[in-house]
């Protein structure tokens, strides 16, 4: 039976450095590209990526598991995210040239350079429907999607209440909904 | 266009999601942090195990004692510190007067007594012959000329505000009543009272009284000596 992350994180807290490699591994990815679709620039979000995780690292030896590790991390992130903003003008996020290439990058190796075009066209739309949406509905959406909570534990993490977080994710998935109808696909 | 939309996704994955629209997220969500910064956070993560050793004792237990002593600690000190201030302020002040009897204030008292009335007071009156018995070589030093009465004190000097004035006026009385309480033991001094009663000076035991009362306030005065000692 896998262990769970608020276990690993425990076992970090008393010493065990293999189980935050394995946290970390857990939930590299879904944090990254929360924070990547959160800010300007790939360099902005590299560097409150790494805050993020500083902070989990500072806060080990007095962590408890009161919620899931998810939420607790997603929590972090908020509160770093609103920091930058407050720091930055409000967030109008666009995938830069390197985001695209990386795109392109993970397209299926064995399509067709027509076929690629076509992914990376659609896939752009997304990123860009997604860069447009407000950032309380961007951040909402994001944390169901990456971090996979439900609209209870988005409002733990954001410190909104429960109807607002539906209502965000409502208007969140109708607007994507559309930019990918409008895009003919 | 965005309402239909709207509409037709709640149909779809409930009304919070759309599995069209997630499946297309999933789809572009394939970006990972560089390795480089895998590699730096790891590092920061094992740095932080080896510069703090885990605590001896659980962070809970730990918490549950440190508010309450630290809280207990905190208290305690405040009350040491208070009362060595309170001591600290009173006894200078009252040596001070004492072995320095030409303050300037003092020092205004015989211009004063040359326009005011000489007329004793009923305050505070000469010093206390049975302090002079007990005490031969501090009488000594002392001016032999009685106190100057306090109101002329007073009235020489309109410009000491009030709290000032009060302060003279309390010290000048606890300067007469000080050889005794230095030097007596508290049943001797009450005795000094009960003799200044039989005596009729009232208002020298009053003061002699309250400036026993100041030192040693917790004192229980013996009950054959209550009545002739207390304030009438």
């Amino acid at each position: 039976m896998e262990v769970t992350d608020e276990q690993l994180m425990l076992d970090y807290r008393d010493g065990d450095g293999g189980a935050f490699e394995t946290l970390y591994a857990r939930h590299k990815g879904a944090l990254f590209r929360f924070v990547l679709r959160g800010v300007h620039s790939r360099a902005q979000a590299e560097e409150l990526y790494q805050e993020i995780w500083m902070r989990v690292i500072q806060a080990r030896r007095g962590y408890r598991p009161r919620a899931r590790f998810r939420t607790w991390l997603s929590t972090i992130a908020h509160h770093r995210l609103v920091d930058h903003w407050r720091r930055h003008e409000p967030a109008t996020v666009s995938l830069d040239h390197e985001d695209a290439a990386a795109l392109q990058a993970a397209a299926p190796p064995a399509a067709q350079p027509e076929h690629q075009a076509e992914v990376r066209q659609s896939l752009e739309r997304m990123a860009q429907a997604i860069a447009a949406l407000p950032a309380a509905q961007r951040e909402a959406f994001l944390l169901q999607q990456e971090a996979g909570l439900s609209a209870g534990e988005i409002a733990t993490a954001t410190g909104a209440g429960e109807e607002a977080v539906k209502s965000r994710l409502r208007y969140a998935h109708a607007k994507l909904r559309a930019a990918l109808d409008d895009g003919g696909t | 266009m965005l309402m239909q939309s709207f509409g037709r996704h709640l149909t779809m994955a409930g009304p919070e999601r759309d599995s069209d629209v997630s499946r297309r997220y999933r789809e572009l969500a394939r970006e990972e942090p560089p390795r480089a910064l895998d590699t730096e956070i790891l590092a920061a993560a094992d740095r932080e195990l080896e510069s703090r050793a885990a605590p001896l004792v659980a962070p809970t237990a730990r918490r549950r004692w440190y508010v309450p002593l630290a809280a207990a600690a905190v208290i305690v000190l405040s009350v040491v510190v208070t009362l060595a201030l309170q001591r600290a302020q009173e006894d200078p002040e009252l040596q001070w007067q004492e072995e320095t009897p030409a303050t300037p204030k003092a020092a205004a008292v015989p211009e004063a007594e040359g326009q005011a009335d000489p007329k004793p007071t009923e305050v505070l009156p000469p010093a206390a012959p049975a302090a002079r018995q007990i005490t031969p070589g501090i009488r000594a030093e002392r001016p032999a000329s009685p106190a100057p009465p306090l109101d002329s004190d007073t009235r020489t000097q309109p410009q000491v505000p009030s709290a000032e004035g009060n302060s003279v006026r309390r010290s000048s009385a606890e300067s007469t009543v000080a050889p005794l309480r230095d030097e007596l033991s508290p049943e001797d001094w009450l005795r000094q009272i009960a003799d200044l009663r039989r005596e009729g000076r009232q208002a020298e035991a009053d003061a002699q009284y309250a400036a026993f009362r100041r030192r040693y306030p917790q004192y229980p005065i013996p009950q054959a000596l209550r009545e002739q000692v207390l304030p009438r």
